[in-house]
């Protein structure tokens, strides 16, 4: 007699309905819904206490995104250099940052004492409000904030005017987002670094590489793929900025708006004109914009870097 | 140790939860118990069964009329605790943006037996208050009777918005006449265009100079307030006040902003012209000229109308010698003078200025569709018809009531005085000024008054010309006043 044969495939499908599921609502239908909202014209008109719309307006509201002022810039550029401008600023140092704290967290020779009391620790920045954060630094830096008593104090006679400033607000925006997001950077680098076999690195030091070298040779190329992801999501993360600026600037993204973000620019549509038009136009552009320098990036690091075997490459990596 | 642990993590992940919570907490509702909650939800679930519909609003409305006569009649004692019809909900329903108006209603109006009073409060910051507004009055016809607005608050800056749109209620047909001790402006800003009564105010914002006794002393070397006025009459004069005052180690106001209502307020031609199409007045052009000059020669400073740094300024070693406000002002906004150790308590003085002006002003509006017409138009009487309210809201709040009677009394007791004032008679002031009030609104108000001027602290500040100021109001007025057709490229001066 010939059992028949069980297959438990149907329980795998099963366990992994619910992501599929909540993915489908909560993401898959926004996203659609977005797209479709940015090619209406549709918006709140207070003048005459009315909706406006929907009405089918095809790209109009990108055109509009896409017109240049008087002076030949286009705003949604200058935005989205802002924000590039401040996600680097802050992840640059923050990367070097974690790399540096990893590395000495998970250095056999070095064997830093008490290592749980300061992952949580640099972790803990994390923890607090963004919007909480951002208040405390606007308080700090603000002109009769602690810092600038400080200054006039003894420093200078004159105040320093940090939120009219483009270089101090921008730094302070990026110092903020590093000193949040550094500590979860520095755990993930941590867990790649470890996972890497000791063996490869007492290799190479029994073969005499300097730590440098080990670190440059060994650490870094088989850390690429953790790499990719923590530069993936910060970069993510960087592009979705909000709530930092817009807090510290009101929303205005002063001075002159140029720490106003896409997310930031995107909020000013909604507000009391719920101006989903243009809103969706927004959000499309984030999205496509994250999308195309997150392929870049992955491509960039996969094919630079951790592709042992001498495929023949067709794209050319950028590292 | 174990357990310790466990606890801490358990801690930390309330705290994170808690944290996480926290952010919503804009919207506060709060509830004024004055029956019995078990009471009241029976009532409401009986009552939601009666109001059924339409049709139950306008049976409320035909047996208001015959009320009608009756209430005005007695609208001198509103507020004193009425008794109301059974047709009546047990919820009443405001929307406001801060606690101002609720504190008075607190202290100085007596609910109905059996109504829970709820408030709805959101902050006006980037037009919130109205965001929820416009979201709450739009679902008013879906909505539960316990859960319509009944009435709602609305700021000078923009209520021909609510008065022009079918969602307020025309509250002479429920008892609120428009009364000769009401100012006039107060009751044709509560109007729609074609006259139609929507609410009333319970204040009167005439807006003056309130100067420091000492700076004026070492400046002009007189606090006299008729004397300062004098040397402050007009803008020119103001300048060059303007620059003794720095030459003396003062300066002549403590925000760039502090002058943009008295030049604001007296604006000719309206923001937006029949056509839809955003226009600027010369006033608002000569307060950029005159801010741009008084922050280039350090007569003011940088932070905004509501800033620290202006607050700062009313201290004991405050600096800056004229602030400009109406009555709501000295509660409101002059916190840090009143303090009996670090204020300035007395050493204050006010005058007209250089130009008449008002400032803001509170309105109370009804809701079309309100479940409780009797305790609207309760309200909106005890406000302005009922003497003792308003005496109280003069001598125990230093406001400035929108009732010319009891204003007159107050202004001509020679014992009255303002403490903060050093014992002047400010009401006395402001019944004068109340009489140049030139009352303008527009429905997007809020973005011209707040987030246009606001463009302009780059210019000030010396980081952008004037003509990419003026580039950025476009792109304010493109994101948030979409039916406006603008250009602003030709405003700047140079």
């Amino acid at each position: 007699m010939k059992r028949k044969s069980i297959s438990y495939a149907k329980w795998g499908y099963i366990f992994i309905a619910p992501f599929f599921i909540v993915f489908l609502v909560c993401t898959f239908y926004p996203l659609l819904s977005t797209f479709y909202n940015s090619l209406f014209e549709n918006y709140w008109d207070a003048s005459t206490f009315s909706q406006v719309g929907p009405n089918f307006v095809g790209l109009g509201n990108f055109k509009k995104l896409f017109t240049a002022d008087a002076k030949g810039n286009v705003d949604i550029l200058t935005y989205t250099a802002n924000t590039m401008i401040m996600w680097i600023a802050g992840a640059i140092p923050q990367l070097a940052f974690s790399l540096l704290l990893a590395v000495i967290f998970t250095s056999t020779s070095l064997n830093v004492k008490g290592q749980t009391f300061f992952k949580t620790v640099i972790y803990l920045p994390n923890l607090i409000m963004a919007a909480a954060f951002a208040m405390l630094f606007f308080t700090l830096f603000s002109n009769v904030g602690p810092i600038n008593q400080i200054i006039s104090g003894g420093v200078s006679d004159k105040i320093v005017d940090f939120f009219n400033n483009v270089v101090t607000s921008r730094g302070i925006i990026a110092f903020i987002n590093f000193l949040m997001w550094f500590g979860n950077t520095t755990i993930m680098l941590m867990a790649g670094i470890m996972g890497i076999d000791q063996s490869l690195l007492e290799a190479a030091a029994i073969d005499g590489a300097t730590s440098g070298q080990v670190f440059r040779k060994i650490t870094l190329p088989l850390l690429s793929p953790i790499l990719v992801y923590v530069i993936i999501t910060s970069l993510i993360g960087g592009f979705q900025m909000y709530d930092v600026p817009q807090v510290i600037t009101s929303g205005l993204g002063n001075p002159n708006r140029s720490t106003m973000t896409l997310i930031m620019y995107l909020n000013r549509f909604l507000g009391t004109t719920k101006n989903y038009g243009m809103a969706g136009a927004v959000s499309v552009l984030v999205f496509i914009i994250t999308g195309i320098l997150s392929f870049g990036v992955y491509r960039s690091i996969v094919s630079g870097r951790s592709d042992p075997k001498p495929k023949k490459s067709k794209s050319k990596g950028v590292l | 140790m174990k357990n310790f642990k466990r606890n801490l993590a358990l801690l930390s992940a309330l705290a994170l939860a808690g944290t996480m919570l926290a952010g919503c907490g804009d919207n506060t509702t709060t509830t004024t118990d004055d029956a019995a909650t078990t009471t009241a939800a029976a009532d409401a679930a009986a009552d939601a069964a009666a109001d059924n519909g339409d049709a139950a609003a306008s049976d409320d409305a035909a047996a208001d009329t015959t009320t009608a006569e009756a209430a005005s009649a007695d609208a001198a004692s509103a507020g004193t605790g009425i008794t109301l019809s059974d047709t009546e909900g047990k919820v009443f329903n405001i929307y406001a943006w801060n606690e101002e108006f609720k504190g008075f209603f607190e202290k100085y109006y007596t609910v109905p037996e059996g109504v829970t009073v709820n408030w709805v409060i959101n902050p006006s910051d980037g037009g919130v208050y109205q965001q929820k507004l416009d979201e709450a009055l739009s679902g008013q016809d879906a909505a539960a009777a316990d859960d319509k607005i009944d009435m709602f608050l609305a700021e000078a800056d923009y209520i021909a918005k609510y008065t022009n749109a079918a969602v307020t209620m025309d509250v002479t047909s429920i008892g609120v006449q428009p009364l000769d001790t009401e100012y006039d402006y107060t009751i044709s800003a509560a109007s729609s265009s074609d006259g139609t009564l929507k609410g009333v105010s319970f204040q009167c914002c005439p807006s003056g100079l309130i100067y420091r006794r000492s700076i004026a002393e070492a400046v002009l070397g007189t606090s006299d307030p008729a004397e300062v006025q004098e040397q402050l009459s007009d803008w020119t004069k103001f300048d060059e006040v303007a620059a003794k005052a720095k030459e003396a180690g003062y300066l002549m106001t403590p925000s760039y902003a502090e002058t943009y209502r008295p030049f604001a307020n007296n604006i000719t031609t309206d923001w937006v012209d029949a056509d839809g199409n955003f226009q600027v007045d010369d006033q608002v052009k000569a307060w950029i000229k005159q801010a741009k000059n008084y922050v280039d020669n350090g007569y003011t400073l940088t932070g905004g109308v509501w800033s620290d740094e202006k607050s700062a300024e009313m201290g004991k070693d405050g600096k800056a010698m004229c602030f400009f406000g109406p009555a709501w002002y000295y509660n409101f906004c002059m916190g840090p003078a009143w303090d009996e150790e670090t204020g300035s308590k007395g050493d204050w003085a006010l005058i007209e200025g250089p130009a008449a002006h008002f400032w803001g002003g509170t309105w109370l509006l009804a809701a079309t569709g309100t479940d409780n017409p009797e305790m609207v138009a309760d309200v909106m009487n005890a406000f302005t018809a009922n003497e003792d309210i308003c005496s109280k809201l003069v001598s125990e709040e230093n406001q400035f009531s929108n009732n010319t009677a009891v204003n007159q009394k107050f202004a001509d007791d020679a014992s009255y005085g303002n403490e903060l004032l050093g014992g002047q008679n400010d009401t006395a002031v402001f019944v004068e000024l109340a009489k140049n009030i030139k009352f303008r609104s527009t429905p997007y108000g809020q973005v011209f008054n707040e987030d246009v001027p606001g463009c302009f602290v780059d210019y000030f500040t010396g980081s952008i010309t004037e003509a990419e100021a003026w580039a950025n109001v476009d792109k304010v007025l493109d994101e948030k006043c979409p039916s406006i057709t603008h250009d602003c490229s030709g405003y700047a001066a140079e």
